[in-house]
């Protein structure tokens, strides 16, 4: 079983590898994308798959990422990790102080505390112009230039987003693992119980919060070196409701599934352009046709059907 | 006889006016299995509750091994070393009955989340111990055979097994366990039986709620909760030779 996942894990990277240089410029700029909301989207599945939490606030760390390395290497005109590097600090800094308190509260409450926190995020970066340029935007953000090789090209950057993005899902991986991941999935399944075995459910609730804010604040400073332009429209709640549905579609508790999610976000809607202004209308009702058939997710819908096939091919 | 690991002086609680418990006390001495037995509503339950730190008592002093826990949180008492199981079992249904019997293991082990997340050498030494740890605790417990199966699955037998296999892996001082044979089928009682006594022959002090009392022969001491007050110490023998039990308790 171990050797069959590593086979098709090889397989996997394999294509994703070779693959995108015989991709249309096009396609590979939605496969940045995917990278992006996969880093994004990770955040929020560890939330939701391993402590039960649904966070609709992902969007401001991401703004956060995005808003520092704006920051940094615009108005400062200091090396893009000092973005990078400001946008986590800033970001794990805000996750501790809203979550500590927030993340007392449990089920629909703390999803509204983390919509709320969305909203007022999203005005605020309207307010303070003088920080975020409103909506006129930040421009002329540099481009990512690692070693001398400057990231200018989708591919170039495609393969950038793609390594941090593959880090990323492998520190997820280790973490799940780990005494920490089994501790968060004891909570999730039985909090009181938890408790009497010596867990502390909101620091552990709180560290993972931290966690969920960097990926998002990692994957914003990416998006502003590559699109080169940041303006506060980026970062609405529609923003925080894609990175929340990306690893519901997914399968929350799977790591390619966060992946399988992102694809399906950025590819599908594209594909359903051509029918013009009906496009959105389409991609709601196959995001809900999704939902519906497969209620654990794209990657518990294979699942399934992998069992299926099995049993039919044994009969 | 040793100072005792568990003292309750005078400990009151009342739910708004309603007064649940009264002047309750009780010792549980080092390495003994201690019994309480009460009817329904005799305020069992939520004594247990504010022994383990899920309620705050109103009044009174429950003090255990020397310190008093009244601002003890449900953490520090685990760490402290009591541990207890569920009226209703509690189990982590999503999760395998090995991965349940690993998490019993969190105070044994310290690893935080960036030593998870870079899989340093301590977490993943950890982690392995963790397993081997509960791996050894499955086979003792006869949870082997189902060990990779989903908590969900267990019968509620298995369940309550698997609660004491987590409680008692992470090596506490007291357990505390609540009604532990209710649900459970008159083999799986023997069996539980065995466990309790070989938990105790190992150096485990246990308080003991129940309402079975064939269950309760296991108890050196047994108390009789009755509206909030205990009415009676003593062997079993002598509780069910007590005239005010059985008026109470017994209704003959």
């Amino acid at each position: 079983m171990a050797t069959r996942s590593i086979v098709i894990l090889v397989i996997i990277a394999a294509i994703a590898l070779a693959v995108p240089p015989f991709l249309p410029r096009s396609v590979v700029d939605l496969l940045v994308f995917s990278c992006i909301y996969s880093i994004a989207g990770l955040g929020v599945g560890l939330l939701l798959g391993q402590c039960g939490i649904a966070n609709l606030g992902q969007s401001v760390f991401y703004a956060l990422g995005a808003y520092a390395t704006a920051y940094m290497t615009v108005t400062l005109g200091v090396g893009a990790a000092w973005g990078f590097l400001t946008g986590v600090i800033l970001s794990g800094l805000i996750a501790l102080v809203i979550g500590w308190p927030v993340l007392r509260l449990t089920g629909h409450f703390l999803a509204l505390a983390t919509l709320a926190l969305g909203i007022v995020a999203n005005a605020l970066f309207y307010e303070w112009d003088w920080l975020t340029h409103g909506s006129l935007g930040f421009g002329g953000i540099p481009k990512l230039n690692i070693f001398g090789l400057v990231i200018d090209t989708p591919l170039r950057f495609y393969y950038l987003a793609g390594a941090v993005l593959a880090l990323c899902l492998l520190a997820s991986a280790n973490l799940i693992g780990s005494r920490t991941g089994l501790m968060l999935r004891a909570m999730r399944d039985a909090p009181e119980a938890a408790k009497s075995l010596g867990i502390n459910a909101q620091w552990l609730r709180t560290r993972i919060f931290i966690l969920s804010a960097i990926f998002g604040s990692i994957a914003g400073s990416l998006f502003a070196h590559y699109g080169s332009f940041v303006n506060v429209q980026s970062f609405g709640i529609e923003k925080a409701i894609a990175f929340l549905i990306i690893p519901v579609l997914g399968g929350a508790t799977s790591l390619p599934g966060v992946v399988i999610g992102a694809l399906f976000t950025t590819l599908v809607p594209e594909m359903l352009t051509r029918f013009g202004d009906l496009h959105q209308v389409l991609f709601g009702l196959t995001l809900m046709a999704t939902v519906v058939l497969m209620p654990s997710g794209l990657m518990g819908g294979l699942a399934s059907l992998s069992r299926y096939m099995t049993a039919r091919g044994r009969a | 006889m040793s100072a005792p690991l568990l003292s309750l002086e005078n400990v009151g609680h009342a739910f708004g006016g309603f007064t649940v418990l009264r002047e309750v006390a009780l010792d549980v001495p080092k390495g003994e299995i201690v019994g309480l037995i009460g009817p329904n509503g005799s305020g069992k339950t939520t004594l247990f509750n504010i022994i383990s730190g899920y309620v705050r008592h109103r009044s009174g002093r429950i003090v255990y091994d020397g310190v008093e826990m009244r601002n003890q949180t449900i953490q520090q008492r685990s760490y402290a070393g009591m541990v207890r199981t569920f009226q209703t079992p509690m189990v982590f249904e999503k999760m395998t009955v090995l991965e349940n019997v690993m998490v019993g293991c969190n105070k044994i082990t310290s690893s935080g989340m960036v030593e998870g997340l870079l899989s340093l050498p301590r977490a993943r030494k950890e982690a392995k111990a963790m397993r081997e740890q509960a791996e050894m605790y499955c086979e003792k417990f006869s949870l082997s055979s189902v060990a990779h199966q989903l908590a969900h699955n267990l019968s509620a037998g298995q369940r309550r097994i698997l609660e004491i296999a987590r409680a008692v892996v992470g090596k506490p001082n007291l357990l505390l366990l609540d009604e532990p044979s209710s649900g459970l089928n008159p083999d799986e009682i023997d069996e539980l039986d065995r466990s309790i006594r070989a938990l105790n022959d190992a150096g485990l002090t246990i308080l003991l709620v129940s309402h079975d009392m064939d269950l309760m022969s296991v108890a050196r001491r047994v108390h009789v909760l009755y509206f909030g007050r205990i009415i009676a110490s003593g062997s079993m023998e002598e509780i069910q030779a007590n005239p005010e039990v059985r008026e109470a308790y017994f209704g003959s």
